[in-house]
Order: structure tokens, then sequence, then C-alpha cells
């Protein structure tokens, strides 16, 4: 059983473990530092955050829809959090859960509007982008507000595993959602929704919670990623996360996401986000100047999609 | 089906792992692009940029550069971040820079209260900071018990003599706009205040002061909302030279070149050009191209006698107008 996993999980990802082995082969042997156990917790440490958001973007992809207000949905929670702990007193745990119904909240809203009216999600979540972020603004009074250590233990590496509790709730959170997305009623219907969803209806399902669900999902994952960075700057960053929503639509695509529904996986997405992340860091450590840094990055993810392409024409 | 997702949670750790497999065997030889081992002992220098987009920082990255060819003393790995916002990418350099085994962070803070925390780790692992640019928040430092030695201008008095400049080329009640940079950075507020000092010793009216982030391009629509809202308005000050420059074209398409005058601050290329031409009258020059070097030489001081107390050094800040510049 353990083999025959493993031999699928390489098979189904071979692509993609083939480009991070290369990137870190060329990072690690160009740099000194690069095979440090340290580099690996920065590495670990930087991404729940874009984690959480390319898993929930990634069950709003496969249900054929797109969320752009991602980054903005971060920032607002983020807001939320640090307006409640610094502005008026509260506990962490309130400001929390508050952050994670924030989160929420926007989704359901992008999720109801855009099914229930039949308008683009792109549209809808489009506005959003711009009403969280000024909502956030608002709230923040457009300055960083700073928040101090209450909340740093998220994002503080534990020792001696050097990963963040906030990494391993991300990585529970890919392995449950794959679970989800491939193992439960609600996560097949989403990918029939996204490959068909005429024929999903005429068999008699209703098809409005089910999408509902992937935004509000998308939301929660937002509204949790937005406490983790937070977490990690110590401060709710009115600017937090503009234009996270590429970086994640990146990570889906990179791992084979498609934009036209029905496809997609969460452990790729995560092999995705870890490609950008090993990408960054190890052209950081390089120190490549900024314009090769942007045609690299580029390139990478070109090159990774290509990969993909080729290995699903072949099986 | 429960031991399948187990076996897939230990294979994305797997996969992470894969990150650092065959370590041992590249640390035994020298790897290659990081020179010989009598550079080994040179102390490494991690410059941390903002914008490598905006020329000014990629001016004082371009000194840097020159300072380190010329001396050879030391190595400088220098980054930068996409956009003045991107607080996080900075955060994560910040932390990269402290893994990759740098001795000294000289660093221009994309924000001057976020990077602290990030910052404080980097001091507590043993790595000397030096601030340079935009001066980090000094309550949040004692917060964070951690004193980081700013070594730049003071944006307040050369905003405020640029503004004095311009205030002599008009006359009490006169009405002018501030372009503010980033509201959350602390020299973005310096220059904001350094112009109303200025505005206020001329008594010139100021009819309003938004933010355009820095960017010319924000700064282009924001100045053609204002000339809209404020038709008798004399005159712009920018709080950087790239707003400038968006303004300047506001006012083009709006034919009001010679009713509007503007005023910037870092002194660029493409500023002079216009200041040359009179279409902007003047602008401070903070020395771009030596800030960092600034920050460097004293981040190397730090190095070489780790006694030696962390004091804040002032540097210097010219006026730029068409004179000075023949």
């Amino acid at each position: 059983m353990q083999l025959k996993t493993a031999k699928h999980f390489a098979l189904h990802h071979a692509g993609l473990l083939v480009v991070l082995g290369i990137l870190t082969l060329i990072f690690g042997l160009g740099t000194d530092s690069f095979f440090r156990f340290q580099t690996l917790g920065v590495i670990a440490n930087q991404i729940p955050d874009l984690t959480l958001v390319a898993v929930g973007m990634t069950f709003v992809l496969i249900i054929r829809g797109i969320d752009l207000s991602v980054g903005s949905t971060l920032a607002l929670s983020s807001a939320a959090l640090g307006s409640l702990l610094i502005d008026h007193d509260q506990p962490v745990l309130l400001a929390i859960i508050a952050a994670v119904l924030v989160g929420s909240l926007c989704g359901a809203a992008n999720g109801l509007i855009s099914v229930k009216a039949n308008i683009p999600s792109f549209i809808v979540t489009l506005s959003m982008l711009e009403i969280a972020r000024g909502l956030t603004k608002l709230i923040t009074n457009s300055e960083t507000k700073y928040i101090g250590s209450v909340i740093e233990p998220i994002s503080n590496p534990i020792s001696p595993i050097s990963f963040s509790p906030a990494f391993l709730f991300a990585v529970t959170v890919v392995v449950a959602s794959q679970f989800v997305l491939r193992r439960t009623v609600f996560g097949r219907y989403c990918i029939a929704i996204g490959t068909n969803e005429d024929a999903v209806r005429l068999s008699g399902i209703n098809v409005v919670p089910y999408k509902v669900t992937a935004f509000v999902l998308c939301g929660v994952f937002c509204g949790i990623a937005g406490i983790f960075h937070a977490a990690k700057l110590s401060t709710a960053d009115p600017n937090a996360a503009v234009g996270m929503e590429l970086s994640a639509i990146a990570a889906c695509v990179i791992g084979g996401t498609s934009l036209m529904g029905g496809r997609g996986n969460v452990s790729s997405t995560f092999l995705g986000v870890l490609i950008i992340a090993t990408l960054q860091t190890g052209l950081a450590t390089l120190g490549v100047s900024d314009p090769i840094k942007q045609i690299i990055t580029g390139s990478v993810i070109l090159i990774a999609v290509i990969s993909d392409a080729l290995r699903q024409r072949w099986s | 089906m429960k031991s399948k997702y187990l076996n897939i949670l230990c294979l994305i750790y797997a996969a992470f792992i894969f990150q650092w497999v065959g370590c041992t065997s590249s640390n035994d030889s020298p790897s290659p692009g990081t020179a010989e081992s009598d550079v080994m002992e040179q102390p490494r220098i991690g410059l941390i940029m903002k914008s490598l987009a905006n020329e000014f920082f990629s001016t004082m990255q371009e000194g840097a550069i020159q300072h380190q060819s010329a001396n050879q003393s030391y190595e400088l790995i220098c980054n930068g971040i996409k956009d003045e916002t991107d607080l996080a990418r900075q955060v994560a350099l910040v932390d990269e820079m402290v893994a990759s085994g740098v001795n000294a962070i000289v660093i221009a803070p994309a924000d001057s209260k976020a990077l602290i925390p990030a910052l404080r780790r980097a001091v507590q692992a043993g790595v000397v900071v030096v601030n340079i640019d935009n001066q980090l928040d000094k309550s949040i430092m004692e917060q964070e018990s951690v004193s980081i030695p700013f070594v730049g201008p003071d944006n307040r008095s050369g905003a405020k003599m640029v503004g004095s400049y311009l205030a002599d080329q008009l006359k009490p009640g006169d009405q002018v706009a501030i372009l503010e940079g980033k509201t959350t950075a602390f020299n973005g507020v310096q220059r904001r205040l350094g112009f109303e000092d200025a505005a206020r010793d001329a008594k010139l009216e100021i009819v309003t002061s938004q933010s355009a982030d820095w960017e010319t391009n924000k700064a282009n629509g924001l100045t053609i909302s204002i000339l809209s809202e404020y038709p008798n308005l004399s005159a712009i000050m920018a709080s950087n030279d790239s707003m400038a420059l968006g303004a300047v074209a506001a006012i083009k398409s709006l034919n009001r070149t010679d009713q509007v005058k503007v005023v910037g601050f870092d002194n660029i290329t493409a500023i002079q050009e216009l200041i040359r031409n009179d279409i902007v009258l003047a602008t401070a020059d903070q020395h771009a191209a030596d800030l960092a070097v600034f920050g460097i030489e004293a981040a190397l001081q730090q190095l070489g006698d780790q006694n030696a107390e962390l004091l804040d050094v002032q540097t210097p800040v010219d006026l730029i107008t068409k004179e000075t510049l023949e």
C-alpha cells in the first residue's frame, strides 16, 4: 500500500518534482547556504498564507470559477484581527474567530452573488477585490497597525523542527483538502460541476450549494491566511497581499489545475507553491538582479506548465 | 483510505525534505560563484532595497555595487522587492539573508513598523543591522527592545527647503496641493511635514494633501482630479520625483503648465531634464548613490569594532534648481 501510494504520487507529480529538484540542485550548488536546514525553515515559514490561499483558489477554479479577491480578503481579515486586538483590546481568540468570519463572509458574498445572480465570478470577485481593500484601508486608517508579539507564536518556528505552527497547519489543510476533493461527495460533485455543470444539473442535483461552498471555503482559507500573514509581520498591513491572487493562480496552474474547471489537485497546487517559494528564496540568496529574477520566474512557470501538459499527453 | 492520506502527508514532507538532500557533499567543496578561500574571510553584507523599478533605489544600489568593486573588502548581495508595498517579501528577504549567513544587513525598509520584528530576529542572530532611507519607528523598536542605527538624511528639513524655494516664487494665500508618499512610510510623513512647515511659514494655503503611494501613475490620476477640483491651484509639492513626473504629465494634459508649478524630491535623472526646461521648479538631492554606501560603511565600522556605539548618522540633503544644475 505504502509503496503503491508512493509510486502513484511520484508518477502523478513527476514533472513538478523534477522541476523542484532541478531548482534545488542549481541553488544548492550555486550558494553556500541553500542546503542549510535554516534555509528550508525560512522557505517553509514563508508559505503558509500563500498555500492556504492557493488551496482555496484550487477549489474555486475546479468548479470553473475564479476568485480575484483573495489578496484583499486576506488583508481585510488581518485588518479585522489587528483592529480588534489593538483598537478594541479584545482577546486573541475572539480576534482570530472574527478574522476567519470576515474571510468566510467575503467568500459567501462572492459565491452567493455570482451563483444566484449568474454573474461571472471574475466580475464579482474583481469588485470584491476593490471593496475589501477599501474596507481594509478604512479599518486600518491606511496605516500599518503594529500588533506586537501576541500572535507571533503562530508563525515562529518551533524548535527543534524549525517549522512554524502555521506551516504545519497549512500542510494539514493541504492533505485534508486533497481528501475532501478526491474522496467525498462534495469534492466529486465539485469536479463534476467544473467538468459539465449542465449534466450535473440535469441529473437532478442542485449545484448552487456546492458552488457557493467552494467560494466560502476559499474565503475561510483567506481569513486564516490573513491571521498567518499578520502573525508573520506582527502587523496588520493595509497593503498586505496585493497581487497575491496572481501568485495563487500561478501556483494552481503550475500544479496542473485547469482554468476551464473540472481538473485540479490540491497536492499539486502545494508543489506549485513550493516551486514559487524555492525560486524566490534561491534567487534572493544568489542576489540575482531584479529584471533577471522576473524573467526567470516567468520562464520557470512556463516550463512547469509545459512539462505538466506533456505528462498529461503521454499518460 | 485513511492510511493512504497519511502516506500522502508523509510524502509531502518527503518532497520537502528532498530540498536539502546532499547537503553534506556540497558543504565540503567550495561552491562555484562565491569564489576562493581568501575571500571567505571577508564580511558578507546583504543590501535589502525597496522597489528597484524606482530609479532612486536602483541608483542607490548602483552606488553600493561600485563601492564594493572599488574596495573589494567585503562581499555584497543585493535584493529588492517588486513594488514598494510588498512588505511580506521584504520580511522574507531579511530571514533569507540571515539564513544565508550574512554578517550585516543594510536595509531600506518598505514600512517603518512591520520590518522591526524581522530585524530584531536578525540582530538576535548576531547580524549587524543598519537602517537607511526610511527611518524605523522609535517607539516600536523600544517595544521590541531592539536598537537599530539610522544612517540617512533628514527628510523633513529637505522637504522644507524645497517648499520654501517654491514659496519664494508664490505669494501668501496662493493655493498649493501636496502629493504624499505612502502614509505608512516614515520618510513620506517627514516630507509632508516639511512641505507643511514651508507652506505655513510662507502663508500658502494647502487645499488638499493626498497620497499617491509614491507612484507616477497614481499621481497622474490624482493630480487631474485635484486640478479640476481647484482651478486656482498654483503649485503641487510632490513627495518624490516619480510622483512629480505624474503631476507634470497631468498638468500638461490639461494645458495648465504656465499656471501650476511643481516641485519634487530625490533628484532622479528624468526630473533634471524637466528642471532645465523650467517645467519643474526644484527638487532635493539626498545623494541617492551614496545613501547605501553610507549605510554599508557604518555596518563595516560596526563589524570592525563590535564595541562601537550604534549611533544615528545624518547625511546631507541639497536643494536642486535650474541654477545648481548648470
